[in-house]
């Protein structure tokens, strides 16, 4: 008996994987290349190249934008990219709501606001200047998340994909007045309300890179881990008690490195908006809903469309810069139109 | 193998089981049976540790809350009333998941053993030629067919089934039961269901607990439990003369 | 292109005001920054100014008492500190306004609504509009200021000290070709210059420099490669320091990827004293290009003129 509902999906492959790999690395390369200074292809290959082996580089303009300023954003987006477009990948499985993101539910605002309140109140950690509003960040990321399932549960005990977005708009926009208030009355000590909301990714450095690295290593190890546990609660929190997932010990765990990886994330450019809802996406249209190759594909795509994002934000109006979340929005509200109505048909 | 002794489990105000105990034995179909609101389904998510409840419910003499949410799942495997699945998983990944609680580590791929166990199980419910369809295009029938074909490959100890046959139609209905009946033959194994069809619980029922408004009215051998008499109390109607009038429909032609 | 004819524009209004003030002995009339004709009976002893600059320059024609009611930036002189403040941002207090009961409101054309100044017309105030885009309209305000206020003396005088102070400047400093970032947000927090059409442009060209972003309008956010890459002769950072870590002017000098630029090698980065100076259409201006002046040819006093 054959049924033609068989969906014919291209199996996942490792050939696939380094076909991701590959087309990331060229998108990184690119991006290395271009920008708002023209720099030769060879002066950018010899800077780079010198400064992997440890070889010193010929002085110049070459080695300064692309040592000191292009290359440390090159890798601040990738993994931004990459942590943003997993921690969504993560939330739209163990919720098992296709909009859920960190933007759309109101985590990054979460974030913004306690780094926020961690520059104005000059909360440090001993040793780190950054490390306290990166802290503060990632435990105010978690406490909206908390917040708003708490919410969205005593609404909605489903999380149907309305009203979980509805409340994080709300919340969204509540922390959004607060985080504008907070600036007019110290903005002396923080970044404008245009860096928390729309992001950016000027001046970041090669600390922050290895910060991004850490964390993803870290925290997008532990969701990568949780693969099959995120499967299981895709297909529903009930039926993954029922095999046998340990419900709520996972979700907290997946809970908080997503809220700890987008508090890094935030932390070092603001709130990106949309990379995690609409990579995820397009990954899942490539590779079907299986996490275990869902995420990896969300990794890679992520850190590609950030990768683009980005360089677009650097060059469309040169000199001038834009913020990159003008360019995620723009892309991301249209998409996130799409998805709800390709949603709206499957039920 | 399992018992559960004076469970309660209370929504507010209101106690949808009250103090029920049952026991379980090796190859036993219990059927639980009851009107709307009895809280059959209550007390199945109670086992199935979705609710919280007083009272105890142990396996072979060990209490449940006390195991990992694993160990449980290869004891007993739990079949929900209603599965609706979000995302275009295959039948295969679906089924697939059931073998969750039978992997040890998070890197070993799943043992020969268990792709045997879902193919099994596709097989059994006469799947395997949708084992590469997306659950979305799927009907209500199939849906509950993929979670019960996730539930063979769990291979569990005791099936706790909530209106197994729901969504099916005549032909699965009957497919399906006998499926479970010939699964409980194999030794070390028992079956605990909601059954709203009285005719399917005499049919294929060993024991069973009648339930009305949290209490066991009854319980003991099926023939015991379910008579005229209980059940045209606890329904308050005349179940036998309904089902005689149903079933002379087709004696008159 | 724009801007030249904005230019003339205030050119020719400048011609018609001074004539309009001849006819007309006894009233003051005056023509406004958007070509309106006001006339008062009497010079104004009650005013509401929603500008900072505006408030600058009644202090600097020594008429800062007759302010009743201020704008929300309006910090300089000290004194006016405690005034009423009428305006935040979009929202422009009416009731409050008209409670004070001035004679006259300064207000800038941007947040204010038609509907706004026409309800402070019918209650019998009269609207002033300044809004002064470069110096000449810094002049015209002055001017205009002065004619409002019967202080057109002090007016006067004020001009021709500005105007010196800058010709002064500009006879100095022989255009070398030199040029010169202004740094209005730092990296930290995102680059911002001032391009052309901010008051920072234009007294980089007293001081004989080129502003190293001139091909960006106003304020922008612009890419750190840029400024890497243009490798201004001079970097003049209007960042605030609070007293706790490196200065704005050590931080710049340690940035990485910056330490060949000519103004971090030979030390030519500079903290202005104060920002609202640089960026505000008022007499402070004159101070801002001698603190300009100052750090290109080496800070020593009696080297800058006029000060």
């Amino acid at each position: 008996m054959k049924d033609d509902r068989s969906m014919k999906r291209e199996r996942f492959t490792p050939v696939t994987y380094a076909l991701l790999a590959a087309g990331l690395l060229l998108t990184m390369i690119l991006c290395a290349c271009v920008g708002s200074v023209r720099i030769s292809f060879q002066d950018t290959v010899i800077a780079v190249w010198n400064a992997l082996w440890g070889r010193s580089v010929p002085q110049g303009i070459a080695k300064n934008i692309i040592l000191n300023v292009r290359l440390p954003r090159v890798l601040c987006v990738t993994l931004s990219g990459a942590s943003l477009s997993l921690c969504g990948a993560a939330m739209q499985g163990l919720l098992r709501n296709p909009l859920a993101d960190g933007s759309t539910m109101g985590v990054s605002s979460g974030a913004a606001l306690g780094a926020v309140i961690a520059m104005v109140t000059g909360f440090t950690l001993p040793g780190s200047a950054y490390g306290g509003m990166m802290v503060m960040a990632m435990a105010f990321a978690f406490g909206s998340l908390v917040l708003i399932l708490t919410l969205a549960y005593a609404l909605d005990r489903s999380l149907a994909t309305g009203s979980i977005i509805l409340i994080g708009v709300i919340f969204t926009m509540f922390i959004s007045s607060i985080i504008s208030l907070i600036i007019t009355f110290a903005s002396d000590h923080t970044r404008s309300l245009n860096f928390w909301t729309l992001g950016s990714f000027s001046g970041v450095n090669y600390d922050q890179a290895r910060l991004l690295l850490l964390a993803l290593a870290v925290f997008g190890g532990v969701i990568l881990r949780f693969s099959p546990e995120l499967n299981a609660f895709a297909v529903g929190e009930d039926n993954a008690r029922h095999i046998g997932v340990n419900v709520k010990r996972v979700k907290l765990i997946i809970l908080i490195a997503v809220s700890a990886l987008i508090g890094v994330c935030v932390s070092v450019s603001g709130t990106v908006s949309f990379v995690g809802l609409v990579m995820p996406h397009i990954a899942r249209m490539l590779t079907g809903p299986n996490h275990k190759r869902l995420l990896p594909a969300s990794l890679f795509s992520g850190a590609i469309f950030l990768l683009l994002a980005d360089l677009t934000a650097r060059t469309l109006l040169s000199p001038i810069e834009l913020s990159i979340g003008v360019v995620t929005s723009l892309v991301g509200a249209a998409a996130f139109v799409v998805i709800f109505y390709r949603t709206g048909k499957a039920r | 193998m399992l018992q559960g002794s004076h469970i309660t489990v209370r929504y507010g105000d209101r106690t949808a089981v009250d103090d029920l105990s049952f026991h379980l034995r090796e190859g036993q179909w219990m059927m639980l049976a009851g009107p709307n609101g009895a809280g059959k389904s209550t007390l199945i998510e109670a086992i199935a540790q979705g609710i919280p409840y007083t009272g105890t419910i142990e396996w072979q003499g060990r209490d449940i809350r006390t195991l990992k949410p694993a160990q449980l799942a290869r004891c007993i495997g739990v079949l929900a009333q209603k599965n609706a699945v979000g995302y275009a998983y295959t039948v295969e990944e679906v089924v697939g998941l059931g073998r969750y609680a039978h992997k040890t580590g998070f890197l070993s791929g799943e043992c020969e053993e268990g792709k045997a166990q879902v193919e099994k199980a596709l097989e059994m419910t006469g799947l395997t030629a949708l084992r590469h369809a997306s659950m979305l295009t799927l009907s209500g029938g199939e849906t509950q067919r993929v979670f019960l074909a996730q539930v063979f490959a769990q291979n569990p100890r005791v099936l706790i089934l909530d209106e197994p046959a729901n969504h099916l139609d005549l032909k699965y209905q009957q497919y399906v039961f006998t499926l479970i009946q010939s699964w409980l033959k194999e030794p070390g194994r028992a079956v605990l269901s909601v059954v709203h069809d009285l005719s399917l619980a005499r049919r294929y029922g060993t024991h069973a607990v009648l339930m009305d408004r949290g209490k066991s009215v009854s319980q003991g051998l099926v023939a015991d439990v379910l008579t005229p008499d209980l059940l045209s109390w606890v329904y308050e109607m005349d179940v036998c003369l309904w089902m005689r009038d149903m079933l002379s429909q087709w004696e008159s032609r | 292109m724009f801007r030249r004819i904005v230019s003339l524009f205030l050119a020719a209004l400048m011609l018609t005001a001074g004539l309009s003030v001849l006819a007309e002995e006894s009233m003051i009339t005056v023509t406004d920054m958007y070509g309106r004709e006001i006339t008062l009976t009497e010079p104004a002893t009650r005013i509401v100014a929603m500008q900072p600059s505006d408030c600058e320059i009644l202090w600097a024609l020594g008429c800062e008492d007759a302010l009743v009611g201020v704008g929300q930036y309006c910090d300089y002189p000290a004194s006016i500190a405690d005034l009423p403040v009428v305006q935040s941002g979009q929202e422009t207090n009416i009731e409050e306004i008209l409670a004070l009961n001035p004679q006259v409101v300064l207000m800038n054309d941007m947040s204010q609504s038609e509907e706004q100044v026409q309800q402070l017309e019918q209650n019998g105030v009269k609207v002033v509009i300044s809004k002064a885009t470069d110096l000449d309209g810094v002049y015209y305000a002055v001017r205009m200021i002065g004619q409002l206020m019967d202080r057109e003396n002090s007016a006067e005088a004020l001009i021709a000290d500005m105007q010196k102070t800058f010709g002064e400047i500009r006879e100095k400093s022989a255009d070398e070709g030199k040029t010169v970032y202004f740094e209005v947000s730092p990296l930290q927090w995102g680059l911002w210059t001032a391009g052309k059409g901010t008051f920072m442009d234009e007294l980089a060209s007293v001081c004989g420099l080129t502003n190293a972003f001139a091909d960006v309008d106003g304020w922008a956010s612009v890419s750190e490669e840029q400024v890497i890459a243009r490798d201004p002769d001079y970097i003049v950072t209007i960042t605030m320091y609070y007293g706790e870590g490196p200065t704005p002017v050590e931080e710049i000098m340690s940035r990485e990827g910056w330490q060949d630029m000519k103004a971090v090698k030979n030390a030519q980065v500079f903290n202005a004293s104060d920002s609202n100076a640089l960026s505000r259409p008022g007499p402070r201006l004159k101070d801002a290009a001698i603190e300009l002046y100052g750090f290109i040819h080496g800070t020593a006093e009696e080297e800058s003129p006029a000060a």
